[in-house]
């Protein structure tokens, strides 16, 4: 595809802004509003049959193809993450971000960071039936996030067991988002356990039984390590151009109290927007005056402007206490996400929360660009 | 943005200004727990550190937080603790705050860092000794136990020296509620008035079935004689002796002992 002479300097200017960053960039981690705007489920496009992580080949091919708003120069090889005849793939993001945090009462912070380097590596020992997934971060520091062992096809059913992200909702590029931040489940806190999936036409089933996280604590003096466990289950049915999802789950945790949580999710695509919600309800034991029931949801708007950029809104609403008025908070988000070329993105945006005045942290705002890399 | 609280009686963490749970939200920042607590751990931290989905186990509640910080092996680095009192450079939270620890990323997580003069105040607090504030004794107080059972009771004369010593709770123990060095047994020697007391070597165990109970087990059979079984309160927690009377809450530099039962072994 030649690009239009306009296109180049605004191509030219994107690049410029991702050198000042010294990054290499790409898609987020995991967007399932892809999914929605082409009627995908999550397997489709990554590795790990519930999303997120390393992209399958079809994903790395998508990339390439439908995602950017240019194509790679012509000549360029086609990356499908497949070494050492499909035994391997091999797969990375990086992302760097810098960020301008405005905190009532306090100085403003802003800075360049290195949100994240991470490595996929997958190794097929029987096709379509027994894998091995390893998710490491390498940079900053370094940590294990996701590895585990899988059987069976995830097209059918398949059995994982080992250290790996439960499935809950939504798994949203923004970690933070009141929904994955309040439930806990979310790219950043992978639990130790084993899952069984199952697909049967539109549906998918997963059930995970887990150490939960508050129970992996160490045998610290003061901790209950080694007690509790946490039971997970979601059940989507997805159509063509919409999507309803189910999620619940349960943790027992002598050291913070046991936790009950369901989940409503849904998606939409009319036309070139696709919409997205969730609804979570936590109920919380543990507390001075007992249990806490919390409220967190999101509404999410992305509209393809055209090719290779996203127009994302986001509104989210969040009842810390059901129990205890004036308390909610709320946040905006307005994020363009530039694809200019296969396995590069630009995101750029600005995020207000709004809280109790009281609380200042609850009432930041962020301006932010972006940039990710992947292969 | 209408839908945000307007906090009306509330303190800076939410909670209702009469609430038990609140740790009074105007408190300045400083470099002392409950302060720390108050503009850092519970409005910053505990967003994602709280319940039972508390990344790594560490909830930073203001019920938790002191007692699974301070001396507690960190999980992703366990040679090194959380909180190292009077160490801030071996203290993993501190590295993390600071983002130099060689795991994971610098906290809070996917937000500014904290600004450097709210680190300073926290190094200090460790630096300082890592002292506990009024709000981890106010949680200490909404963890009371009762001390259900003692076996041998108070006052029992048993003709032979007992295998165990059983204490049972009216809830559920886990390692927050008992640890090896707030019970012991004790032989009492002497008269009264100038009886002197001798620690026994035992070992203590937690029955996996009975949550609610842990045993005492002497390392060699006990001698005939006199004996005590002493327990301590703890940062924390709160016990409640037979008698309905509380241990006191002690700080961690402070002993609180109780004798909860004596009894003796008669000569064969």
């Amino acid at each position: 595809m030649r690009i239009p002479r306009t296109g180049k300097w605004r191509a030219l200017g994107w690049l410029v802004c991702l050198l000042s960053l010294t990054s290499v960039s790409g898609i987020a981690q995991a967007e399932p509003y892809l999914a929605i705007q082409n009627g995908y489920t999550c397997s489709n496009c990554h590795v790990n049959p519930t999303g997120g992580g390393m992209r399958s080949t079809f994903g790395d091919i998508f990339a390439q193809t439908l995602l950017p708003a240019y194509a790679a120069p012509s000549g360029s090889p086609v990356w499908t993450g497949q070494l050492l005849q499909q035994v391997l793939r091999l797969g990375g993001d990086v992302r760097t971000d810098f960020a301008r945090t405005s905190t009532p009462h306090s100085s403003t912070v802003q800075q360049f960071s290195l949100e994240q380097a991470r490595v996929y590596t997958d190794i097929s020992i029987i096709p379509d039936r027994l894998g091995v997934y390893v998710d490491q971060l390498v940079a900053p520091g370094t940590q294990n996030m996701e590895a585990y062992v899988r059987y069976g096809n995830p097209a059918n059913w398949y059995l994982k067991a080992g250290h790996f992200y439960l499935p809950f909702g939504w798994r949203l590029q923004d970690q933070s988002a009141f929904v994955r931040e309040v439930t806990g489940i979310n790219m950043n806190t992978p639990d130790t356990g084993a899952e069984f999936g199952l697909r049967r036409g539109r549906l998918e089933w997963q059930i995970d039984a887990s150490n939960g996280a508050a129970n992996q604590a160490s045998t610290g003096q003061n901790s209950g390590g080694g007690s509790g466990y946490m039971a997970t289950t979601q059940l989507i049915y997805t159509r063509t151009s919409w999507r309803l999802g189910l999620a619940g789950s349960h943790t027992q945790s002598k050291v913070a109290g046991d936790r009950d949580m369901g989940g409503l999710f849904a998606g939409l695509r009319t036309g070139p927007v696709a919409w997205l919600g969730e609804a979570d309800v936590v109920r919380q034991a543990g507390y001075a005056d007992g249990a806490h029931t919390l409220l967190p949801m999101i509404g999410e708007m992305d509209w393809l402007v055209h090719k290779g950029n996203n127009l994302k809104l986001t509104y989210e609403f969040y009842d810390p206490n059901t129990h205890v008025g004036h308390d909610q908070q709320t946040r905006w988000s307005i994020v363009d996400e530039f694809t200019p070329l296969p396995f590069l993105q630009i995101r750029a945006g600005f995020r207000r929360g709004q809280g109790i005045p009281q609380n200042n942290a609850q009432n930041r705002t962020l301006a932010f660009i972006e940039a990710h890399g992947f292969f | 943005m209408g839908c945000s609280g307007n906090g009306a009686g509330l303190d800076a963490n939410g909670n209702p200004v009469s609430g038990a749970s609140g740790t009074g939200g105007t408190i300045p920042l400083s470099a002392d727990f409950d302060s720390i607590q108050a503009n850092v751990f519970t409005p910053i931290c505990s967003a994602c550190h709280i319940g039972a989905s508390a990344p790594q186990g560490l909830i930073l509640d203001a019920q938790h937080s002191y007692s699974l910080l301070v001396n507690v092996p960190s999980t992703e680095e366990p040679g090194i603790p959380r909180i190292d009192p009077g160490n801030p450079d071996n203290s993993y939270l501190i590295q993390k705050i600071e983002g130099h620890a060689a795991v994971g990323g610098q906290m809070p997580l996917d937000q500014a860092p904290l600004p450097a003069s709210t680190i300073a105040f926290i190094v200090q607090w460790v630096t300082d000794g890592a002292q506990p504030g009024a709000s981890s004794q106010v949680a200490a107080a909404t963890m009371a136990f009762d001390i259900s059972a003692v076996v041998p009771e108070d006052g029992d004369s048993l003709p032979q020296p007992p295998n165990e010593i059983v204490v049972a709770f009216s809830r559920d123990l886990d390692a927050t509620s008992v640890l090896t060095p707030s019970v012991r047994l004790e032989r009492v020697d002497g008269a009264a008035g100038t009886s002197t007391a001798s620690v026994v070597d035992t070992r203590l165990r937690m029955p996996a079935a009975n949550p609610r109970a842990f045993m005492l087990q002497p390392v060699m059979p006990l001698a005939p004689g006199n004996y005590q079984l002493v327990l301590s309160g703890q940062p924390g927690m709160q016990i409640r002796a037979l008698d309905g009377s509380r241990l006191k809450a002690p700080l961690p530099q402070e002993q609180a002992d109780r004798v909860i039962s004596h009894f003796s072994v008669a000569a064969p």
